[in-house]
């Protein structure tokens, strides 16, 4: 006799308790993501590149070649290439340089306070009201006061902190290789720990969580790619040095919302007014860009690529990104949609799950009949009752045997 | 050592059994050592369910050991609809989309099965072609020989796998 349809499939869509444990549960990961940054961090960049490289990967291995193998190859290719590619990138600049590289940091900050000191006085001659404010010696006040202080207070704790981050971010390599080679045996294990009952939704829920994460950092690359390709193009266009690299490095600060496109804005123009010094209309021409690319992005190659890879309401999206900027600042901004979009898949789908009758009793009576044939000779109350057991003529023999040792 | 890639795979004793099966008898070694990295083990008891008349289908399953019941409610009795023995597969469907499942599937005497989930089926068709045109071919010839025997012998439970 089967159940009926409707109790077998149980219901399809979450509710409010699910909703509100999907939220609780991401804010929880976030803080803790923030305790586990050094961590969490190089596995976020080992994903990335996880999913970059397995395409190529199963090819391979779709070739005759074994997993680890093929792991080995593509990993060895891919980060000699990267290896090749930034070596070049730093290498090769057109813009102005100094004899070392604190020099010429030292150069761009220049060129960007100047470029600020020439805005604000072209506002002052503009807006007198501005002048009468003495708006540019109070901005030159708070910029000297700020940068006579920064060597000591903050270069050091800047390049403690990158080389703190260094040997972290290094696993991020080791972690791509082994998610590689061991990412097929690491899904069947996760599978196996399921019960028979649930095992199809599990890999149900296995495979859309894979997916989610898969198309969100997909989304991802083609948005920086993207991002990368129209900024350097403008940015070309107007003259600015290094427009490539320029572009490349903006997009990826891009991947935090709000705080990296200000840093990458910021880093554009502070590039375009020491090329050109003299003329701020490159630096304006600079911001010009930076802001028709973050248009086009946010209205045309977002919804192209990201947009379309979560599938969350976009008033969902906004203040989870506000919640998330709230608890674990930048690193919650960066990391609240993936982390959303996975929560959401799992805790839709174990919503499902668990209030599912027809899979929790057919998980009750599978335990029963494992439990029945575990105990199939350990029948205590027939023991009791002195009735033969299915075992009891083997014991009734061991013990008789037993006894004859003794006697002997 | 380099081109130890150009050699094909020996086949183990579980590969052999692969083989044997209608769904993966027309594969490689290679190709078939593919499949088996994809495949997921599953043990069941006499009398458990595999899966309910109406569940949404996830999966194929392949009969690697012990006999499986496939059954489904007609008119509110339950049918007997066929008995597999190892080598038989099941939920075949269930490969093509996610439509709710025919009949139910129940262990016999303890079973041993190999899944095959759709979206590895499917990602298989997408990156390999040839593998995943062979196995189309074998699933639509057992559909259209259950076709045929139904249309042969008016036996309306056939198609219920």
């Amino acid at each position: 006799m089967s159940p009926v349809p409707g109790i077998v499939n149980g219901p399809e869509r979450a509710g409010p308790v699910v909703w509100t444990g999907i939220v609780a549960a991401t804010c929880l990961l976030l803080l803790v993501v923030q305790q586990l940054l050094w961590l969490f961090l190089p596995f976020i960049f080992g994903t990335v590149l996880y999913y970059v490289l397995l395409g190529p990967m199963q090819r391979m291995v779709r070739s005759g070649f074994g997993r680890n193998a093929a792991a080995v190859w593509v990993c060895t290719l891919f980060f000699t290439l990267a290896a090749l590619a930034l070596a070049l990138a730093l290498s090769w600049s057109d813009g102005p340089e100094e004899d070392s590289w604190e020099a010429t940091i030292g150069l761009y900050l220049d060129g960007g306070v100047a470029f600020v000191r020439t805005s604000l006085a072209m506002l002052e001659a503009r807006f007198p009201i501005l002048a009468e404010m003495r708006l540019t010696s109070t901005v030159d006040m708070a910029f000297t006061t700020y940068t006579n202080d920064f060597a000591q207070n903050h270069l050091g704790d800047i390049v403690v902190g990158v080389m703190t981050w260094v040997p972290s971010l290094l696993l991020a390599p080791f972690l791509t290789f082994f998610l590689l080679r061991d990412g097929v045996r690491f899904k069947k294990f996760l599978a196996r720990a399921v019960p028979n009952a649930y095992f199809e939704r599990a890999l149900y829920l296995l495979h859309e969580v894979d997916q989610t994460a898969r198309r969100y950092f997909e989304g991802l690359l083609k948005l920086t790619v993207l991002d990368t390709l129209v900024l350097a193009l403008g940015l070309w266009v107007i003259g600015v040095s290094s427009p490539l690299l320029l572009g490349l490095i903006s997009a990826v600060l891009a991947w935090v919302p709000f705080v990296g496109s200000i840093a990458g804005c910021v880093l554009v123009v502070i590039v375009a007014s020491t090329d050109a010094p003299g003329n701020p209309l490159m630096a304006y021409g600079a911001i010009g860009v930076f802001v028709l690319v973050r248009l086009l992005d946010d209205f045309l190659f977002m919804p192209l690529t990201l947009g379309r890879s979560l599938h969350i309401h976009p008033l969902v999206t906004v203040l989870m990104i506000f919640i998330g900027g709230m608890l674990a600042g930048v690193v919650g901004l960066m990391l609240v949609l993936p982390l959303l979009g996975v929560v959401m898949v799992i805790g839709e789908t174990l919503g499902t799950l668990v209030t599912n009758p027809r899979l929790r009793a057919r998980h009750r009576y599978a335990r029963a009949l494992r439990t029945r044939q575990a105990s199939v000779d350990l029948d205590i109350a027939r023991e009791r009752r002195g009735a033969p057991t299915p075992n009891g003529a083997l014991n009734a023999a061991s013990s008789a045997s037993s006894g004859a040792t003794a006697e002997d | 050592m380099i081109f130890r890639f150009l050699k094909p795979p020996r086949m183990s004793p579980r590969l052999h059994r692969l083989k044997s099966s209608s769904l993966f008898s027309a594969l490689t070694p290679l190709e078939l050592k593919i499949v088996d990295g994809l495949l997921h083990e599953r043990r069941y008891l006499k009398d458990e369910i595999v899966f309910d008349e109406g569940e949404e289908g996830q999966a194929l399953y392949l009969l690697m050991s012990g006999r499986m019941r496939i059954s489904r409610l007609h008119e509110g009795v339950t049918q007997v609809v066929a008995e597999l023995e190892p080598g038989g597969f099941f939920g075949d469907l269930a490969l093509l989309d996610n439509s709710p499942r025919n009949a139910q599937a129940r262990a016999l005497e303890p079973c041993e099965v190999a899944v095959f989930f759709r979206a590895d089926f499917l990602g298989l068709m997408d990156t390999d072609a040839v593998l995943g045109y062979k196995i189309s071919l074998a699933l639509a010839r057992h559909i259209g020989l259950r076709l045929r025997e139904w249309m042969g012998t008016g036996r309306p439970q056939l198609e219920a796998l």
